[in-house]
């Protein structure tokens, strides 16, 4: 579909500076009287083809075209085409070496500009990475701890001592989880061509599933939802929008000390619909506020004997910003006037292709 | 004697394997097991289990061709383990012919719910009464097949013919989740393109009506990107 739509464009676009280049030879001709302007003429004309379509097709198909125009109506005989002569042959030649090898040249310009992106990538992919295998540790250390006293003391240890232990392994288990669920996500987008699951997303439906899914992991913390009352379908990739909402009331449970309400609001501007999630616990410090979503911050500090679960987070927030990028949203989040912070994304209303 | 329900487990991971094995003794079930689909097919077809709890992704075979295997000549109720990132997996599964699904990592709560739910539903499927009931009780929600009448607690749940039939349908499969196309095709008939947003509105309608709220969804529950499910009260044990 993409495709053949794009090659479309770029055969138009070739057209187009070919007609330019014939009508524009016209007139030179007619105005100076020479003939030694046109040549000039195509070459421009094939060297903004390779530019602006970037592939030697069409370089090649319209240094040919040009060649043809050129023997036809501006080389002797005019208006006639003519092979036998060498010159005309010679004339052709050139054209084509021009326009392979600046097709040759833009090719490679645009590759380094990728190349260039995909180190940027790596990098951030490395520093996660990092990050991930330091807050892996942790958890790991008490699971595997926990467990191996377990086994190998099960005799001597009383049944409040085994369960306390095993209450570490669930802990942090559960915080595993959640982790990895996050690096899913984020391999699913980074993995080159994102292909969003995008369907239209009942928002009462996506409000649930995230309200039982953080309800499992805090039964204790209670949620304002404030959704409109109408039949609202957002098209998205629910269960990684899901995941962004959890990730940022987490966020709030682990982060706003002070916090005695968390409020989960959304709600349709235009074209947009506008989630927010609302606390007013102590607010972003400001130092943070600047690498929020794409910090890992953990490697700032990787040394500062942290809590491992706050460290975490610095992963889940950045996981929701490149969650909420790839459905060409923006998140954002800011310190309330009165008291707590509050974080807001938008996604678009309308479904990409031609939905109902 | 021993008359407690047989339950077949192919997973190939010892440990998972392990935990469900340990998770369905405790509970009073039969386990046999087997660590790839050759050996479950083997040991399905010489046990012929009551249940058999199949993890998608065996060393051998796909799961999916297992259970459409198993299926050409058996109706055993099947249990699916999968992983949490591919909804589609799970609803080709389901419509495959898998009775329901667990997903992974999952807590002990929601497996022998599933397994209860599961064996409870084809035992009644397997009498060939089906609807032989004449009333469904979740909570204090009442559904009265005969006069087609729902009442929660004292009051009667006004609703369309429609979505009668989709909460009638939901009741029947209680406990398990329903796709998608399966309803639409159950209450409809027919799959169109308008079909999912259609049954999308009725469900709101209904869980406007039966007073539902987003979070503690009482009596359906929704299964995000795969389908709906009735819930089920604690199981009366038999």
């Amino acid at each position: 579909m993409k495709k053949t739509k794009s090659i479309i464009i770029n055969l138009m676009y070739m057209m187009l500076i070919l007609v330019v280049a014939f009508m524009l030879s016209l007139t030179v001709g007619n105005v100076f009287h020479t003939d030694s302007l046109i040549p000039a003429i195509f070459t421009l004309a094939v060297f903004l083809i390779s530019i602006i379509t970037g592939g030697y097709i069409y370089g090649v198909i319209g240094s040919i075209l040009s060649v043809l125009a050129l023997n036809y109506a501006f080389a002797f005989p005019y208006f006639k085409f003519n092979f036998s002569i060498s010159e005309n042959l010679v004339s052709a030649i050139i054209m084509l070496i021009i326009t392979v090898i600046s097709s040759t040249l833009i090719i490679q310009v645009k590759q380094n500009e990728k190349t260039k992106a995909e180190a940027e990538k790596e990098k951030m992919r490395a520093n996660l990475l990092r990050a991930i295998s330091h807050d892996l540790r942790s958890p790991l250390t008490t699971i595997y701890g926990s467990s191996a006293v377990i086994i190998e003391k099960h005799n001597e240890l009383s049944n409040e001592q085994s369960l306390k232990l095993v209450k570490g392994i669930n802990e942090d288990s559960q915080w595993l989880i959640s982790m990895v669920e996050n690096l899913l996500s984020v391999t699913k987008i980074d993995s080159g061509n994102v292909k969003l699951n995008k369907i239209p997303t009942v928002l009462e439906e996506l409000i649930d599933a995230v309200l039982v899914k953080f309800r499992k992991r805090y039964p204790e913390q209670r949620v304002i939802v404030d959704i409109p009352d109408e039949f609202v379908t957002i098209p998205m990739d629910a269960l990684l929008i899901e995941q962004v909402i959890v990730n940022i009331l987490e966020n709030a449970v682990q982060h706003a000390k002070g916090m005695s309400e968390l409020i989960l609001k959304c709600f349709v501007v235009g074209e947009n619909a506008i989630f927010e999630i609302i606390d007013d616990g102590c607010g972003i410090a400001k130092e943070r506020m600047n690498n929020l979503f794409t910090g890992y911050y953990v490697s700032e500090n990787a040394d500062a004997p942290v809590d491992v679960r706050k460290n975490g987070m610095g992963i889940g927030l950045s996981v929701c910003a490149s969650i909420i990028k790839a459905h060409e949203g923006t998140i954002s989040a800011e310190n309330r006037k009165t008291k707590g912070s509050c974080f807001r994304f938008s996604l678009k209303m309308e479904a990409e292709d031609s939905e109902q | 004697m021993n008359n407690k329900f047989k339950i077949l487990v192919v997973e190939d991971d010892s440990n998972i394997c392990n935990i469900v094995k340990t998770i369905l003794e405790t509970n009073g079930y039969q386990v046999i097991d087997a660590n790839n689909a050759s050996n479950g097919k083997t040991v399905f077809l010489s046990h012929r289990p009551d249940l058999m709890i199949l993890d998608l992704g065996l060393p051998d075979i796909d799961g999916i061709d297992f259970i459409k295997n198993i299926r050409e000549q058996s109706d055993t109720p099947i249990i699916v383990l999968s992983a949490r990132t591919n909804e589609a997996d799970k609803v080709m599964a389901l419509d495959m012919g898998a009775n329901d699904y667990v997903t992974k990592p999952f807590g002990t709560d929601e497996l022998l719910a599933r397994v209860r739910a599961t064996l409870r539903d084809n035992r009644r499927n397997a009498n060939g009464e089906k609807i032989s009931k004449t009333k469904f009780t979740t909570r204090d929600m009442v559904i009265d097949y005969e006069y087609r009448r729902i009442t929660i607690g004292n009051n009667d749940i006004k609703l369309t013919q429609i979505e009668y039939n989709i909460v009638e349908l939901l009741s029947i499969n209680a406990g398990r989740v329903l796709t998608y196309s399966e309803i639409i095709k159950k209450i409809w008939g027919y799959v169109d393109s308008g079909s999912i947003k259609k049954l999308q509105v009725n469900m709101a309608n209904i869980r406007k009506k039966l007073g539902e709220t987003p979070g503690e969804n009482k009596y359906i529950s929704n299964e995000l990107g795969v389908g709906y499910r009735m819930n089920m009260i604690k199981e009366e044990v038999n």
